[in-house]
């Protein structure tokens, strides 16, 4: 038996069962996800799916607007409309779409209509959380870096501290918050109104459609900020002391350094960690599934909530399959969106 | 920027000051936590709008505790999520770290196509397709261990191994892994082969003992995906045998939304074993995330 | 036992480039064999080849007349000590002496007795529990060569092993190394970059240039009859100074017209019937051949660019017209006075002078 031949096949062997794994549990499911975005595969149901082309896209993006214009038949002048739900009834054109929200635009109403307005909420509750986590979290995270790293004794505890709720689970940390949120024995409508004297009125967080997603926002935000602070404190302690030495014999001032080149050196690290942040904020589900179940009324519901709801407690497959590749494209937009950066600030420091 | 070298009194302990007011907004939830757990509801509602929230003080019970085992049936759904947590941990790091060594030691054809779409499945969020997951493991046959002994059953929803299996395999433990070893010096290997050592052996003999701080950061990074897993479980373990702690947390909660002492102590006792670990490996659980993230 | 090696027509490729570019020699037992060639010329490649580490794209490698192209290193019996010592971080010094024992399932008795004994021969008695990371490099060193003894190896391999330490640990470890070879009397394979290392140790050097042989004989041979215009501007400190010229008629015979010369012949004292009229040729001048005087007493003068004051020695480098790299001359006693910037004659022991072709090979009587 010749050994060097024979250790041709070794390294199959050793990559085999970690091939295996991935080809199972990661690429069959994904191309399972492709092609069922296509049928309209049930979960439990002795058929197997039929091929339907593409109407679950088109039940998840369909959008139109109905503009009307006033009916005057009041005598004082207030506008009325003729009501939406008999047009979506009768008329085949709207045929089942359900109304999304509407605009005024001088004495016109529109009414955005969709065939899943509850996803296209779900969207956009999605994105907006992100819009106001990634600043809050990444902000937060900077500051503590800049912190820790400013060098007092102790440092090490205080990164630990600020990074403890990274190692916590978010369903302990969701409930823990919910109960923090409580309107009436919650600590935060205690200490605000205490702190207020009492001017602060006791704020629902979870039960009112304006507050529920800013609660999980401000949450999250606490959970996550010690990552991302972790991140770019390596980041800062990658810039070299005697960049900051050179800046003091140039006279630059504390803020001048941090500017020309912390900042700059920082690049890299801080167009990282927003991405990544981002990412993650896109996914948002454990913390409204636990603290509002996506509600009050559909305000905190988001695209992983909704591929859930469908998907697994519906057990419509195909359409909660449907949703997650839509969430695969936005995160690969991301993801191609971060080499860009990338590419782009290369270019600028070479 | 490091002021401290050059600055003076009174902003360094402006800075503290600061430094320390962070760290309580950062402690409180945890304090509550572990304060309330130990109160009865009546005191902890009494004690909301005071500092005495955050302190162990007025009578203090152990029978939220008891009631979270009796009522909460946790000690069931700790064992269930140690053993998913222990077992899925100890396979990925043999299975993965193998995977790595033949990609970064070894030659051999196709190579760099495994290691491209290595790179692809780095970008697969599990949320992604844990959706058709659920319906393939749904159908695949697998072994129940039920009353009557051992039997095939018809799918594996339900089971523990259903939790275990799909995460052994994991393609970012295999780029930490590869991006390690890749670093370790090839004539190691070259002088083991010399000395008449096997691939296997290189791995075990050179490779393993020369990679302590990436087995310690692969580990600590999968324990804790493990022991927090949630989306999952609720999607593919729908009974009560297999349920792992955190949807128990979540169903008991959703359950006994105002037995606050109870939830509360439920709380603590899934993460006190996170918290130990943490405590005690603090180092490791800072290099492994920045390892995981400047390098991913 | 010492083993012979064989090697018939060796070549390597990586993809399509080709490295080793049909390399064959014979290796005697016991013989201590240097390769020695520029940086990039594929030595490691071949001593790779030779250990098992590499595959041999085409050829033949025997070991004592066996064919061993498909054997694994360790059936080759080898022992081999890499450039950075390839210590097991994590061993003791112990452990990394016997671990190759160890693989080979030898008894722990048995272990015991040859690691003791390769320990003490390298005087590392002392430090046998320490960890490669709590050595000084003289004694990591010292613990790859005990790695690669501790087997009995029939084949002694070594890839620049010295390169790494410092200059004087570097001249005790060679003598180090020569007096393990007298003792043990292996056969080794030695690269090395080092003209000293090269020259003391060995019994033979190969010089390489491109993935081949230019050259295999003994230091000495080397030095004074290099084959070619590459191995004799490769061996010797400073080196060779290079004349350009064409082939002219003197009044005397046949000589060499010195572009550096202004185009004046000298003439030659051997027989260039072998080159044709015209053809251009090149002079090599060791340093101790030639000498220099005032400027108006010969046909080459420049000036002193620099001067390499060793002690015992000192050379001048001298920039003459119409040549590309400055000569050295080995000056004695008298002319030190040189400095720098000062124009000088320069004259050269024809006898002593090599002669190579248009194509670089030696036609020098001598070199034959
Ligand atoms: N695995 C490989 N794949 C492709 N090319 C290689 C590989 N190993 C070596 N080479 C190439 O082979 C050539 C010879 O390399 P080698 O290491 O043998 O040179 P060397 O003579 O030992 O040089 P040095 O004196 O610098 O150590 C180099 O051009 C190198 O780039
Ligand atoms: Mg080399």
């Amino acid at each position: 038996m010749n050994a060097r031949r024979s250790r041709r096949f070794q390294p199959l062997l050793f990559g085999a069962p970690a091939m295996v794994g991935l080809a199972l549990f990661v690429v069959l499911p994904f191309l399972m996800a492709l092609v069922l975005t296509f049928t309209d595969q049930q979960l439990i149901s002795p058929e197997p799916g039929v091929f339907v082309g593409l109407r679950n896209y088109e039940r998840l993006l369909s959008i139109r607007a109905l503009v009307q214009a006033p009916e005057r038949n009041d005598v004082a002048g207030t506008p009325s409309f003729a009501r939406v739900r008999s047009l979506t009834r009768h008329e085949p054109a709207y045929l089942g779409y359900r109304p999304l929200g509407e605009l005024r635009f001088g004495e016109h109403r529109v009414t955005l209509l969709a065939k899943d307005p509850a996803f296209l909420t779900a969207l956009g509750n999605t994105f907006l959380f992100a819009l106001m986590v990634v600043p809050l979290q990444c902000t937060m995270a900077l500051g503590l870096a800049l912190l820790v790293n400013a060098g007092v004794k102790g440092q090490t505890i205080f990164r630990a501290i600020y990074f403890s709720p990274v190692v916590m689970s978010m369903v302990i940390v969701s409930v823990v918050w919910a109960f923090l949120f409580d309107k009436d024995l919650g600590l935060l409508n205690q200490a605000l109104g205490t702190l207020s004297f009492g001017l602060v009125k006791p704020v629902d967080w979870l039960g009112n459609p304006a507050t529920a997603m800013p609660a999980i926002v401000i949450m999250s935000a606490w959970q996550g900020a010690g990552f991302q602070m972790l991140i770019l404190l390596a980041g800062l302690q990658g810039i070299s002391q005697e960049l900051y030495d050179a800046a003091r014999i140039d006279g630059a001032s504390m803020w001048q350094r941090f500017w020309y080149i912390t900042l700059p050196g920082m690049r890299q690290t801080i167009i990282f960690v927003l991405i990544v942040t981002t990412i993650a904020a896109l996914g948002l589900f454990t913390q409204v599934d636990v603290m509002t179940g996506g509600g009050p009324r559909g305000s905190t519901a988001t695209v992983m909530f909704e591929a859930v709801r469908h998907g697994v407690r519906e057990e419509n497959i195909a359409y909660g399959a449907t949703i997650s590749v839509v969430y695969f494209l936005l995160i690969t937009a991301f993801i191609l969106l971060h080499q860009i950066l990338l590419r782009r600030s290369a270019k600028v420091i070479s | 920027m490091r002021p401290s070298q050059h600055s003076s009194l009174p902003l360094r302990l402006a800075l503290y000051a600061l430094m320390v007011l962070l760290a309580v907004v950062f402690m409180f939830p945890f304090l509550f936590m572990l304060v309330s757990s130990l109160k009865s509801n009546d005191a902890i509602f009494a004690d909301v709008s005071s500092w005495r929230a955050l302190l162990p003080v007025g009578p203090l019970t152990g029978a939220n505790y008891a009631n979270a085992f009796l009522r909460g049936n946790i000690g069931h759904y700790l064992a269930n999520s140690v053993l998913i947590t222990v077992v899925s941990v100890g396979l990925g790091l043999v299975v993965n770290s193998l995977a790595a060594f033949a990609l970064a030691r070894l030659e051999w054809r196709g190579k760099q196509v495994a290691l491209t779409l290595l790179v692809i499945l780095l970008v697969v969020p599990f949320e992604a397709i844990s959706v058709p997951l659920m319906l393939l493991v749904a159908k695949l046959p697998g072994i129940g261990f039920g009353g009557d002994g051992v039997h095939v059953v018809r799918s594996w929803l339900d089971t523990l191994y259903v939790q275990v299996l799909p995460f052994v395999a994991n393609a970012f433990s295999i780029y930490l892994f590869h991006q390690f070893f890749r670093d370790i010096p090839k004539d190691f290997d070259d002088a083991a082969y010399v000395d008449g050592a096997t691939p296997l052996q290189v791995y075990i003999h050179i490779i393993v003992p020369s990679s302590r701080p990436v087995f310690a950061t692969v580990t600590i990074l999968q324990a804790l995906t493990m022991w927090n897993q949630y989306l999952w479980p609720l999607i593919a373990v729908p009974g009560e045998g297999a349920r792992p702690l955190m949807v128990g947390m979540q169903q008991f909660f959703a359950a006994r939304q105002t037995a606050w002492g109870e939830v509360m102590a439920y709380a603590t006792l899934s993460t006190v074993p996170v918290l130990i670990a943490f405590v005690v490996f603090q180092r490791w659980f800072v290099r492994s995330v920045i390892g995981s993230g400047v390098k991913g | 036992m010492p083993a012979s090696l064989d090697l018939c027509d060796i070549r390597k490729s990586f993809g399509s480039t080709e490295i080793i570019k049909g390399v064959s020699l014979t290796i005697a037992p016991g013989e201590f064999i240097v390769f020695v060639g520029p940086s990039g010329c594929g030595k490691s490649t071949l001593l790779r080849m030779i250990a098992g580490l590499e595959d041999i794209t085409s050829g033949q490698l025997r070991f004592d007349d066996v064919v061993v192209n498909d054997w694994d290193p360790a059936r080759r019996r080898i022992g081999m000590v890499f450039q950075s010592y390839a210590l097991y971080p994590h061993m003791s010094v112990e452990q990394n002496i016997g671990f190759g024992l160890k693989l080979a399932k030898k008894s722990k008795a048995e272990i015991m007795v040859r690691v003791d004994q390769a320990l003490s021969v390298l005087q590392l008695t002392p430090l046998r529990h320490h960890k490669p990371s709590q050595l000084s490099g003289g004694q990591r060193q010292r613990v790859a060569i005990g790695r690669a003894i501790v087997r009995n190896p029939n084949v002694f391999l070594f890839d620049e092993p010295l390169s790494n330490l410092d200059a004087a640990l570097r001249g005790q470890m060679r003598m180090e190394i020569g007096k393990l070879h007298q003792h043990l009397k292996n056969t080794v394979i030695y690269v090395t970059h080092d003209q000293v290392e090269a020259m003391t140790l060995a019994d033979r050097i190969v010089v390489f240039e491109g993935g081949v042989i230019r050259q295999v004989g003994t230091p000495v041979e080397l030095y004074d009859h290099p084959a070619n215009r590459f191995v004799a501007g490769f061996i010797g400190t400073p080196t060779m100074g290079f004349l350009s010229g064409r082939v002219a008629a003197t009044a005397q015979g046949e000589g060499v017209a010195l572009d550096a010369a202004g185009g004046q012949a000298i003439t030659l004292p051997g027989d260039l019937r072998r080159v044709a009229h015209g053809a251009a040729l090149t002079l090599g001048l060791r340093p101790e051949h030639c000498v220099v005087c005032p400027p108006d007493q010969t046909m080459l003068s420049g000036t002193v660019v620099m001067l390499e004051r060793l002690g015992a020695e000192t050379f001048a480098f001298i920039d003459l017209p119409a040549t590309p790299a400055p000569v050295a001359v080995r000056l004695d006693g008298g002319e030190r006075s040189l400095v720098a910037g000062q124009r000088t004659g320069l004259r050269f022991d024809i006898e002593r002078a090599h002669i190579f072709d248009a194509d670089g090979n030696s036609i020098s009587s001598s070199a034959s």
